[in-house]
């Protein structure tokens, strides 16, 4: 997966290298694909493992009711498309991902900023994050759907609060690790504060911070499967329990299927994001 | 355009304290700069040399005795005083346009004057068509003139070098030697370089102070009134270097070592 994302990365790095517009546009839709996607080589491991679930459904090595055949199991996801509400689920779950992304990572790259400016700050906060971080968000979801009811908010609070703490920490770690230097050139240069944390201790942050936003996305992308199968009604983690309480296999893989690869697309996004913003740095390719 | 700027530095002491143990750093030192001068510091490692240019900078305020500048105490890093470090010091998330243009950031300009400044700028250190690199993808010598170039942008009355060419190649540090004289021709700016090379300090100064280590004072002073351009191989060139190399304990008549003497005939041989 790393040597798969390390390649797409020195991609995007010579990609910008000044081409002709006509060789460009030829080898655009290639290259923009193996730079989001990774090469064709990352394929064959997963058609692989279709063609031998294929042939264990064939054979019936497992009952359908278990394993139902690929087949079964596309023409489920076409009835759950047109017949019934997939997308919706998927757009309900995607809301909740997205807000509580958002909300957590402002908040926790905001409160982790300012714990990593004032060490004043680091101590009042530190004893409370600590404890707290150690209550796992699936922990909370109880008291806050009783406070908050079933529906979004709850869950939207529960995964920004596990997409907060890794944002904090690596944001307060990132500040920390500034080098000395570049706060004395700053110095040399009469940076204001505002200018000094713009311009030399959140850019030199960075790297803990991006790598921080990939993980955190791929969390709570998990995360919102397990919230919605603990409470509510709508979205791919509800679905997902309701077809194995209906013994409805076929619509259960559609949805690990689903999940699967909308985490798949997820980080590669957050990826190539990284890749861009930290396009200064040069590090080991692979 | 800064008027370049005269120091005086009177009696200056300074210590660290470790562990509870005071380390004295600098004993007394007193010299003075004058106004558009070269001057060169050339010491051992160890000797606060780079202690006394942070002072100077105005990294750190803690010392006894006074460092004027035109006559005004230094009190805190200032305009007035630019420094190229060592290390290029560039920032790495920024193109080289911007970490010249870092100098500038909270100068009272338009954004048009001050890209037309780093435009001059970087042209004087010989690096247009380079604005957009990121600093990985510049050689040392050039991110050494970028450094040079964001030091000299705000138009300081003073320089501050510490060691700016010791981490280059010999090639390299000569041209830039080259460089930093135009440079300072050009701009008319007062120079102060520390460095360990006393070729460096030869060809560059008109005043050389040599000082010794432990605790840091100065124990020569050298003027040097060779015409320019400089000889690194004539006579008077050999002959400075000799006087300095001898106030630093690291010259010896080759007559005196019967070793060396065999040695030097048996390359004639």
């Amino acid at each position: 997966m790393s040597n798969l994302s390390a390649a797409a990365c020195t991609v995007d790095a010579t990609e910008t290298a000044g081409k002709p517009a006509a060789v460009r546009s030829v080898s655009l839709k290639i290259g923009e694909f193996t730079r989001r996607f990774g090469s064709p080589v990352g394929l064959v491991l997963p058609i692989l493992i279709v063609a031998l679930w294929q042939t264990a459904a064939s054979y019936q090595w497992v009952e359908p009711v278990f394993l139902p055949a690929p087949r079964k199991v596309v023409d489920a996801f076409w009835l759950m498309l047109t017949k019934q509400d997939l997308f919706f689920d998927f757009l309900a779950s995607m809301n909740i991902v997205g807000q509580a992304f958002v909300y957590g990572s402002a908040a926790g790259i905001g409160l982790g900023t300012a714990a990593g400016l004032s060490r004043k700050f680091e101590q009042f906060l530190g004893t409370t994050v600590d404890t707290v971080r150690h209550i796992p968000g699936i922990a909370w979801l109880p008291l806050i759907v009783l406070w908050l009811g079933i529906g979004a908010p709850a869950k939207i609070l529960v995964i920004a609060k596990s997409v907060f703490f890794p944002l904090f920490l690596n944001t307060l770690q990132g500040i920390r690790s500034v080098e000395k230097n570049y706060i004395e050139l700053g110095q040399v240069l009469l940076l204001t504060r505002r200018q000094m944390v713009r311009k030399v201790i959140l850019p030199a942050a960075m790297p803990n911070i991006m790598v921080s936003l990939r993980y955190a996305a791929g969390l709570a992308w998990a995360l919102v499967v397990v919230a919605e199968g603990l409470s509510g009604l709508e979205g791919l983690g509800f679905l997902i329990f309701r077809a194995q309480g209906l013994l409805l296999t076929d619509q259960l893989l559609v949805c690990m299927a689903i999940i699967g690869l909308v985490g798949f697309v997820i980080d590669r996004q957050m990826y190539a994001l990284q890749c861009r913003i930290l396009r200064w740095q040069q590090g080991f390719k692979g | 355009m800064g008027i370049a700027g005269k120091v005086e530095i009177r009696s200056v002491r300074k210590h660290y304290t470790v562990d509870g143990d005071r380390l004295q750093i600098l004993s007394g030192v007193t010299f003075d700069v004058g106004s558009g001068h070269f001057l060169s510091i050339v010491g051992p490692s160890g000797c606060g040399k780079s202690t006394l240019l942070r002072l100077i900078v105005g990294l750190d305020s803690e010392y006894e005795g006074d460092i004027l500048l035109n006559g005004e105490r230094i009190g805190g890093p200032s305009r007035a005083r630019g420094i190229v470090f060592q290390d290029h010091r560039l920032l790495p998330w920024l193109t080289l346009e911007q970490n010249i243009g870092l100098s500038l950031e909270n100068m009272e300009w338009s954004a048009q004057d001050k890209a037309e400044a780093v435009r001059g700028q970087t042209a004087l250190v010989g690096l247009s068509g380079f604005e957009n690199a990121y600093p990985h993808q510049l050689s040392g010598g050039m991110a050494q003139r970028a450094a040079i170039a964001r030091a000299l942008i705000n138009k300081p009355g003073i320089l501050l070098l510490d060691e700016p060419l010791g981490a280059l190649d010999a090639i390299t540090r000569i041209r830039l030697q080259e460089e930093l004289l135009r440079i300072w021709r050009v701009e008319g700016t007062t120079m102060i370089l520390v460095t360990h090379d006393v070729d460096e300090a030869i060809f560059l100064s008109n005043e050389i102070v040599v000082m010794s280590a432990h605790p840091g004072y100065i124990s020569k002073r050298f003027i040097v009134d060779l015409p320019s351009p400089r000889d690194r191989a004539g006579n008077e060139f050999i002959e400075l270097k000799r006087l300095i190399l001898a106030e630093l304990h690291l010259y010896r008549q080759k007559a005196q070592s019967d070793t060396e003497n065999w040695m030097n005939m048996a390359s004639l041989i």
